[in-house]
């Protein structure tokens, strides 16, 4: 065996995790081979002095603190029951809201609801219904952040400093059904549905500065157009985020990330600056 | 799952999850916020879990996610910030204190998941199996990123920082007498060697 070959093996054969017949070899090699026998020292030194570390003691506030946030998302949950339930609720009680006005915001459940979520965006609700049914899981992530019923004009006064549009028609031929603003936290956000023959495409708009969460879901690196965003795929479906200074532009759909998705989100991000853009979402590089 | 049994689940792995975190960002101010992030969307998609790995790897599984996404998010600055965050165990003498603390330091250099990588393995002390599961990608990955993990800190470690020595000053192989053990309790005897060179 080459002592190439057998460097790649001391790591795993230091952990316990070279095969019968591959720690036989690496032993054979080593006790001739100096040089090897060197590096398999300094691998050896190097596993035990990293495991010498500890840590400090667990802040006493964190079980409060978790509590606190489930406690919380308990009573959201029991306020919303019915609608979490059923679409139609969902589209009748929002329609309500949006005839009495925005001004809801400023009720006391609702600000005490909304601090659930606050500075943050959680994705997992979204995520984990894809594959069962991805307008349902889209309506629940829209309950979770209070989405109400609106014009795409209206939201764009609502959603002040947040970059985007919401054209009636996209390329592709999906069409507006609904827009939606949301908050998240303290932050405005808007959301909108759209269809093309019965094929849903979803889109969220919010802050960049506000955290993404995805639950059990991986993100990944990915590339739409020229520009460098993040993706979490499942199943057929893709969560798709590009960022810009202002906005962070979501799409749930099942477009090919080559060649139907560009087009749909310059439409919804036409002064999107590629330049400045997407430095939040940097792949790995791993 | 009541809240009785999520306080025993939380009793039961929180020091390992905010130890992770904590080595991962090198900020308590982050791994706090992080922590309360991995326990909150464990208990709250608890219907998530498959069942195909166990739940303590699911709960690293989210914890090792939020803190890369963070990392990702934030640069490798923000782990700069507070480098020293980790302390050196008290098990030791206080003579290999400053070594141990240049290792830390050369971990925060490296790339946040080659040093996920390398806190798992060597500090949670898991499997390859197990990190796969955690980290998304097969055994064979693993290994080859701890490889490049250990290759970048040797070279991290070649431009000052310097080992905590458990051991005397290694004899050259050839002096060593017959039936000596050169390693220590937890990792694989270095087979002993002839002088020689290499094939």
């Amino acid at each position: 065996m080459s002592c190439e070959k057998v460097r790649n093996l001391l790591g795993p054969y230091v952990d316990g995790e070279a095969a019968p017949d591959a720690r036989r070899e690496v032993e054979a090699h080593v006790s001739d081979c100096y040089t090897c026998s060197e590096e398999f020292e300094h691998i050896r030194k190097l596993a035990v002095s990293l495991g010498r570390f500890r840590t400090g003691s667990v802040p006493s506030e964190l079980w409060t603190t978790i509590e606190h946030r489930l406690d919380n998302q308990s009573r959201v949950r029991s306020f919303f029951p019915s609608v979490v339930r059923s679409r139609s609720l969902l589209a009748i009680a929002a329609s309500i809201v949006v005839v009495i006005g925005l001004g809801l915001f400023g009720l006391p459940w609702g600000r005490d609801s909304s601090q659930v979520h606050a500075e943050s965006v959680d994705f997992a609700v979204l995520l984990d219904g894809l594959q069962h049914d991805a307008v349902a899981a889209f309506d629940k992530f829209l309950t979770q952040y209070k989405a109400v019923v609106t014009t795409p004009e209206e939201a764009k006064r609502n959603a002040f400093g947040l970059n985007f549009d919401l054209p009636l028609t996209l390329p592709g031929g999906f069409e507006l059904q609904t827009a939606y603003v949301l908050r998240f936290g303290e932050a405005p956000g808007v959301a909108a549905r759209y269809d093309r023959g019965g094929e849903f495409l979803g889109v969220v708009f919010h802050a960049p500065v506000l955290k993404e969460h995805f639950g059990t879901h991986k993100d990944r690196a990915c590339v739409v157009g020229k520009h460098r965003g993040h993706s979490v795929p499942v199943g057929d479906w893709s969560l798709v985020h590009l960022t810009d200074p202002t906005t962070c532009h979501c799409v749930l759909s099942r477009l090919n990330e080559s060649t139907e998705l560009p087009a749909v989100m310059a439409a919804l991000a036409p002064l999107y600056a590629p330049t400045t853009g997407a430095s939040d979402h940097r792949p790995d590089g791993s | 799952m009541d809240r009785a049994a999520q306080q025993e689940v939380y009793g039961r792995t929180v020091e390992r999850v905010y130890g992770v975190l904590l080595r991962i960002t090198h900020s308590s101010e982050d791994a706090l916020e992080l922590a309360q992030e991995t326990y909150y969307q464990a208990f709250s998609h608890i219907r998530g879990f498959d069942g195909k790995s166990s739940f303590d790897t699911w709960l690293y599984r989210i914890a090792v996610n939020e803190a890369l996404q963070l990392m990702r998010r934030e640069g490798m600055a923000r782990a700069k910030r507070e480098s020293l965050a980790v302390q050196p165990g008290t098990d030791a003498g206080d003579d290999d204190a400053d070594a141990r603390i240049d290792i830390e330091a050369a971990l925060v250099e490296l790339h946040p998941l080659e040093r996920t990588m390398l806190i798992l393995r060597y500090q949670e002390g898991l499997d390859y199996q197990t990190i796969a599961q955690i980290t998304d990608c097969s055994p064979g990955t693993v290994g080859s990123r701890l490889n490049r993990a250990r290759e970048k800190m040797r070279e991290l470690l070649k431009k000052g920082y310097s080992f905590a020595e458990e051991t005397p000053a290694p004899k050259h192989p050839m002096d060593r007498v017959e039936g000596e053990s050169v390693d220590g309790n937890t990792t694989p005897s270095a087979p002993r060697v002839r002088r020689g060179t290499g094939t």
